[in-house]
């Protein structure tokens, strides 16, 4: 009885909300917002509303070129991974009250968030091109550095609460603690979604498209998807942080869209506001000037731990 | 703190594009398609010697002549326009049509030749001939 | 046309990625191109997307007269891009060589290499045109989705009949004088 309320609950949050049928329009959506919200800023009018999911029905329809080989089954095989990761990491969102079942865990809900990058890195190298390699390898310093960060902050909020499940994420006392650790995790969500300033895997005028210049057809519409869900999910834990615990379902579920949605167009504004930055810069400002705040909030939570 | 004052103007105060498939205004000197007019041409073909790219092709016959322009082929220059002394050769500010074979876009004109002008005799001087309309003096004395 | 074809055509439509190739151009062409993506004539309002690689496009954008040195990579570059494809001319130079009609370095017009489907006449055309151009070759991948063009056009064989001023040699010009003149 309880293995098949705790399939249930999975599969429902896998697939309905925040799972697949919330996540992939939510992820078309966004990736329009910031197109929209860019270019309004810029001057221009933008896409029409519907515009990520055209690209993804007219990428389904084209042509890939043949793969042969190990490589070439890896190739194929990187896209797919990189979706399902990244559903699994918006299906295990703490968006709604506890319910039981089943809930995963913050080590979990890491690699899901990872693994994206990682198949990003790995499908540069497989591809078997030179721009492909030079773009796995700036995709490689860049999570190295945002890395740091990002999981020193997230660390910390864990650890100043004694336990690694996500109920408990949800729900934490406001303290300069979790102010920190939200401040130092919307600073790494640039880095994390190829935004400029930190949007160098992607650079087209210099490496062509970076890991992705081999991919085609319906491997990139898997790519451009796992981009949308990496969003959704990247913001997604962003926004349960700064939610406030609420017991109502659908108010929680509302006020978790509005969070998302305000994000996604803070970080629209600094996209059009900056430019690139070249790697070495990229990494100077993760390891010197953002480091210093990641390390405050692991002394605060160990403070405050070996004070309780 | 420029940019954001800037991109904060960009929202509220609209975007400055043309939506498609409105164009934008050129201005009058926008050098654009060589209009061709028959009546006043002569069949020189000083516009074809002129010509930087051979967009205007220039075939004589017995009595008529065919003349002929290949937008497509052209580089819009000036040259033919500004060569041509009876001002048949007109440039406007019309920018030449897409289209999706090679020639599509080419007009001959086919003219038959105008009669030379003879150029007019000039008329006796009128001093010549008025002593001679004179009656001549003491003939009956 | 059941459902899912026409929600192909319709997204072949309107999400056009171009890819945009210099064949030996003086870069006018080039420039206006990517002019046509600034705020003035703003080319993402039709879901255009200016692409890094060429495996990513829909469409390629050739500018240029077609140099020795170029006809490899043109061809290469047309063979890496994933079909349905359409090919874009922009300039005149790609159409007819313009200026460079009588040059050593030159492998002749687009066409000869590569089948062409739009061609956008200027010097330069002006950004508008060239997204006007674009928007003609998303309609005609839309077409050709629906199955009511062919499916490619064809290359332009060199020399002989059928060769329909490929190269703008004199033979040719002369018979279209005659032709046009009978």
């Amino acid at each position: 009885m309880n293995l098949f309320l705790e399939l249930q609950t999975a599969l429902a949050r896998l697939l309905i909300f925040p799972g697949l049928l919330f996540a992939v329009p939510a992820a078309w959506f966004f990736l329009w917002v910031e197109r929209k919200a860019v270019a309004r800023m810029q001057g221009r009018i933008g896409p029409p509303f519907m515009q990520p999911f055209f690209d993804f029905i007219k990428l389904l329809g084209k042509s890939t070129p043949p793969r042969s080989g190990i490589a070439g089954i890896l190739m194929r095989a990187w896209p797919l991974i990189a979706v399902s990761a990244a559903a699994g990491a918006v299906g295990l969102l703490p968006v709604l009250p506890a319910s039981g079942g089943f809930q995963g865990d913050l080590i979990l809900l890491l690699a899901l968030l990872e693994l994206p990058s990682m198949c990003i890195i790995a499908a540069g190298f497989s591809s078997g091109s030179i721009f492909g390699e030079i773009g796995s390898a700036r995709e490689a310093v860049l999570s190295v550095s945002y890395n740091i960060v990002f999981l020193l902050a997230i660390l910390s909020i864990a650890a100043s609460q004694h336990t690694f499940s996500l109920q408990a994420l949800a729900q934490l006392p406001s303290s300069p603690l979790r102010w920190l650790g939200i401040v130092a995790i919307l600073v790494c969500l640039p880095a994390k979604l190829h935004l400029n300033p930190f949007s160098l895997p992607n650079a087209e005028q210099e490496i062509y498209s970076g890991p992705m210049t081999e991919y085609a057809g319906p491997e990139l519409a898997m790519w451009e998807l796992s981009h949308g869900l990496e969003w959704v999910a990247a913001t997604g834990l962003a926004a349960t942080l700064i939610a406030p615990a609420l017991t109502l379902w659908w108010v929680a579920a509302l006020v978790f869209v509005a969070l998302t949605f305000a994000i996604v167009l803070l970080l629209s504004v600094v996209a059009a506001a900056t430019a690139r930055l070249q790697i070495d810069t990229t990494v100077r400002f993760y390891w010197q000037c953002t480091l210093i705040f990641a390390v405050l909030a692991v002394a605060s939570a160990l403070f405050m731990r070996f004070r309780a | 703190m420029n940019i954001l004052t800037m991109m904060w103007k960009n929202l509220w105060g609209g975007s400055r594009t043309t939506l498609f498939p409105a164009r934008p205004k050129v201005s009058e000197r926008y050098r654009g398609l060589v209009r061709f007019d028959p009546a006043l041409c002569s069949g020189c073909a000083i516009c074809k010697m002129r010509c930087t790219a051979r967009a205007i092709e220039f075939k004589a016959g017995k009595g008529e002549y065919t003349w002929s322009y290949d937008p497509g082929q052209c580089t819009f220059c000036g040259r033919c326009v500004e060569g041509c002394k009876e001002h048949a050769l007109s440039q406007d500010s019309e920018c030449p049509p897409i289209y999706l074979t090679i020639g599509e876009l080419k007009k001959s004109y086919t003219l038959k030749r105008k009669p030379p002008v003879k150029p007019a005799v000039a008329p006796p001087p009128p001093a010549a001939a008025a002593p001679a309309a004179e009656p001549i003096p003491g003939g009956t004395q | 046309m059941n459902l899912w074809n026409r929600l192909m055509c319709y997204s072949r439509r309107h999400s056009p990625w171009l890819f945009h190739m210099n064949g030996g151009s003086c870069n006018g062409c080039d420039i206006e191109l990517i002019a046509s993506l600034t705020p003035r004539y703003d080319a993402e309002q039709l879901g255009v997307r200016l692409e890094g690689s060429p495996r990513h496009a829909d469409i390629l954008c050739i500018t240029g007269p077609v140099t020795h040195n170029a006809v490899n990579a043109i061809k290469t570059v047309y063979d890496q891009v994933c079909g349905p494809k359409a090919v874009v001319a922009i300039g005149s130079c790609p159409a007819t060589t313009n200026v460079f009609i009588d040059s050593r370095t030159l492998d002749g017009p687009l066409n000869r290499h590569v089948p062409v489907d739009v061609f956008v006449p200027g010097c330069p055309p002006r950004p508008d045109a060239i997204i006007q151009g674009v928007a003609k070759a998303a309609e005609i991948l839309a077409e050709r989705a629906s199955k009511k063009l062919p499916v490619a056009p064809v290359v332009m064989p060199l020399v002989g009949p059928g060769c329909e001023g490929a190269c703008a040699c004199s033979a040719t010009t002369e018979k279209k004088n005659e032709e046009v003149q009978a």
